[in-house]
């Protein structure tokens, strides 16, 4: 493939050694680079019932098959490895530069195993790769380390650095890995894989020219892209009135809307536009999970929430490599009184909604203070704030008692409790140290499992799966269940996937109560959802990106121009299936059944919420995920990949390159 | 030395994405001059330090062609 280098760097930590290994060319037409290669990878070389914090695990950091052709949109990096938090397979996926610093190390993924001794880092530039001495740099926070070893390392191309923070270091099973002060590749529990070899980061200083093919027609196809969302405007202070418009939104049924619209709102707010609507119109989870708008003051709430004060403490916009859309910012909190930090980068919706709705409190303040703690920890704000909702409502009921929490008094709203358990959560002390390894563990050890919220082992994403029952079967038919981000009925419905897809059903106007039912056209609506963010995933592509939908974002005509081929949509859907299906494989390589995966009861409206959006509500969730699994070729009671489905994707032929 | 040539940037169109800085391989730029008008508070890209070489992978690389590569007037 023409717009990558053809090889990974294998680095084993016990020995202290490493080698390049070539790619043969195949396995990049199978698979691309990104989740794909690193599903391939892993596959082959993680032995059966491997201990996910043990040496045999291999932690990948992998490029995008686009990364640095001059693709807009594709500067993601995706971490894979066995995750501990679920025992299956785990990935991450963050923006930042870190993506292109592996290509330009003359790689397209770095693979680990083996642990180390004592702590160290991997560095690499165009001469090599070393494995150093990180003594000095354990014990630090993700920033703080981050900005040790660049001004350590520096003195010519400016070094990219992914590394762990204290969440990590002290193998919590719900950290992650950071880069670009803060920004964190946090699911699955990959934080302490990395912490569990005794790595603390992976700094990359190359400065290799990235492979294209036709960087011409590449840079014709962003140009166009760029021009359209230079031209995107709102206008100001409408940010107050998005709350009324998801009052609107939870009424209304389920519509195809243009690719653009969330370009328009996540480059004037970021994704903290969304949390507003969310809140009033069904798809935040309130007061974990339990509750509808009216019960936690909606309206009032998402006035809290509105992106209008976010952006007036914008001290400027941030921009992952090759973005021209800009979500994200860095934010000036100096005037939170009781943060000892004067800067955060804006906060993802998703903890907005973790630490706010979710935990009926009020104060954004807070959260952007706990936004800051728990990035620089490197710890996952979506399970760290599904675990304190469990640990609230479980002090409510009296299932944990104030001696328990160490004093801590875990009232809903109360953000100072919230706060102080996060802290504790961080440094492992007392009742925090039982709440670090997420809420299934939690929950097992106190009771409350009932309250627990968790698909597989790992705490859902903030998107109500009572509001879009998609969103339900990607959340348990994931090979890493709980994740938000595969598909959900809006994305599908802004994406225009028939248009690409010969099979994929097109999006149209109807009542979400048809989208409760378990039929052929749902299965393989969520069927074409998965393969499209799998080839997204492949190429390093952002999944705002995917929002646009295929007319603005063109990532079909992208990889034929990078990677000198003629491929139509079908061609890369294809791709798409196979790499969800070498995940899967994965899982049933490793002893993970995917039938035992099911979502919270809760999650599945048993029993329905009373009033609000979503009232009434009851999902068809087992029987939807089944007729989605057939729908792949997969066993539609066990979940695995059927033998002639493997067969046909050429995967046994595959695993023996 | 006299003849090096330098990148000028045309900040109009260019959507801060970034692709010149990671381009540079001796560090010369950074994102780091705040737009001087509009409502978007972008940080765009300028020369940080002496570093710059003039290879030109800048300029080469922006999809947005924003970039120049000129030789400095030093009168």
């Amino acid at each position: 493939m023409k717009s990558c280098t053809g090889k990974v760097l294998r680095v084993d930590l016990t020995a202290g050694t490493s080698i390049v290994e070539k790619i043969p060319d195949e396995v990049y037409e199978a698979v691309l680079s990104g989740k794909g290669l690193g599903a391939w990878y892993l596959y082959k070389n993680i032995p059966a019932g491997a201990d996910p914090l043990g040496p045999e695990n291999i932690l990948g950091f992998t490029s995008g098959a686009l990364t640095g052709t001059g693709t807009f949109m594709a500067g993601r990096w995706t971490v894979v490895c066995k995750s501990p938090l679920t025992g299956g397979w785990g990935d991450a996926n963050c923006g930042g530069v870190f993506s292109p610093a592996i290509k330009q190390c003359g790689y397209d993924a770095i693979f680990i195993s083996g642990i180390s001794e004592k702590p160290v880092y991997l560095y690499c530039d165009n001469k090599g790769a070393q494995i150093r001495d990180a003594s000095e740099y354990w014990g630090l926070d993700a920033v703080e380390a981050e900005n040790k070893l660049i001004a350590d390392n520096s003195g010519g191309k400016i070094p990219r650095v992914a590394v762990i923070g204290q969440a990590g270091e002290n193998v919590s099973l719900i950290s992650g890995i950071c880069n670009e002060g803060g920004r964190i590749a946090a699911r699955s529990g990959v934080g302490a894989v990395m912490g569990s070899k005794k790595l603390k980061a992976v700094v990359l200083a190359g400065s290799k020219p990235m492979p294209c093919a036709d960087p011409e027609e590449v840079k014709a196809l962003s140009k166009e892209l760029g021009r359209k969302i230079n031209k995107m405007w709102i206008p100001k202070g409408l940010g107050g009135g998005i709350g009324f418009m998801g009052i609107g939104m939870g009424k209304m049924p389920s519509l195809p809307l243009d690719g653009s619209m969330t370009s328009y709102l996540f480059r004037e707010w970021g994704t903290p536009s969304n949390t507003p609507l969310a809140i009033t119109s069904g798809d935040g989870p309130l007061k974990n999970w339990s509750a509808g708008p009216g019960e936690v003051g909606g309206l009032r709430m998402a006035f809290d929430y509105n992106p209008e004060k976010i952006n007036k403490i914008e001290e400027s916009k941030y921009h992952c490599y090759s973005c021209p859309l800009g979500c994200g910012g860095r934010l000036d909190i100096s005037g939170v009184p009781y943060s000892e930090y004067y800067e955060t980068h804006k906060p993802e919706y998703e903890t907005l909604q973790a630490f706010g709705p979710l935990c009926v409190n009020r104060d954004m303040n807070s959260v952007l203070y706990l936004n800051e703690l728990l990035n620089r920890a490197g710890m996952d704000t979506i399970s760290a704030g599904n675990t304190v909702a469990w640990a609230i409502e479980c002090y409510e009921n009296g299932i944990i008692t104030k001696e328990q929490t160490d004093g801590l008094e875990l009232t809903w709203g109360n953000w100072d409790a919230e706060i102080a358990l996060i802290k504790k959560m961080i440094s492992r002390d007392g009742f925090g140290n039982d709440l670090a390894d997420g809420v299934k563990r939690a929950s097992e050890k106190y009771g409350g499992k009932e309250y627990a919220i968790h698909v597989g082992g790992q705490e859902p994403g903030m998107h109500d799966t009572r509001n879009d029952p998609q969103l339900g079967i990607h959340m348990v038919a994931e090979p890493a269940p709980g994740k938000h981000t595969i598909g959900m009925a809006i994305q599908y419905g802004a994406m225009s996937l028939c248009d690409i897809c010969s099979w994929a059903p097109p999006a149209t106007i109807h009542s979400k109560k048809n989208d409760l039912e378990a039929t052929e056209e749902m299965a393989l609506t969520s069927k074409a959802n998965t393969c499209y963010s799998m080839l997204m995933d492949g190429l390093g592509c952002c999944y705002y990106a995917e929002m646009m939908g295929v007319h603005m974002y063109k990532a079909i005509e992208y990889a034929n121009a990078a990677a000198g081929w003629e491929y139509d949509g079908d061609h890369y859907m294809k791709i798409g299936a196979r790499i969800q299906t070498i995940r899967q494989m994965f899982n049933v390589k490793h002893g993970y059944e995917p039938s035992k995966v099911k979502l919270p009861k809760r999650m599945q409206g048993m029993p329905p919420l009373k009033n609000g959006p979503l009232k009434g509500v009851t999902l068809k969730n087992e029987e939807q995920v089944a007729m989605h699994w057939k729908a792949f070729g997969w066993d539609e009671k066990t979940g695995h990949p059927l033998p002639e489905t493997i067969e046909a994707l050429g995967i046994n032929r595959l695993m023996e390159m | 030395m006299a003849f090096k040539r330098q990148p000028e940037f045309k900040y109009e169109n260019c959507v801060s994405c970034s692709i010149c800085v990671q381009a540079c391989p001796v560090g010369a730029l950074d994102l780091t001059r705040p737009g001087k008008s509009g409502r978007y508070r972008n940080l765009f890209p300028e020369l940080v330090n002496e570093r710059c070489i003039g290879c030109g992978l800048c300029a080469k690389g922006c999809p947005m062609e924003c970039i120049l590569m000129v030789i400095p007037y030093e009168g």
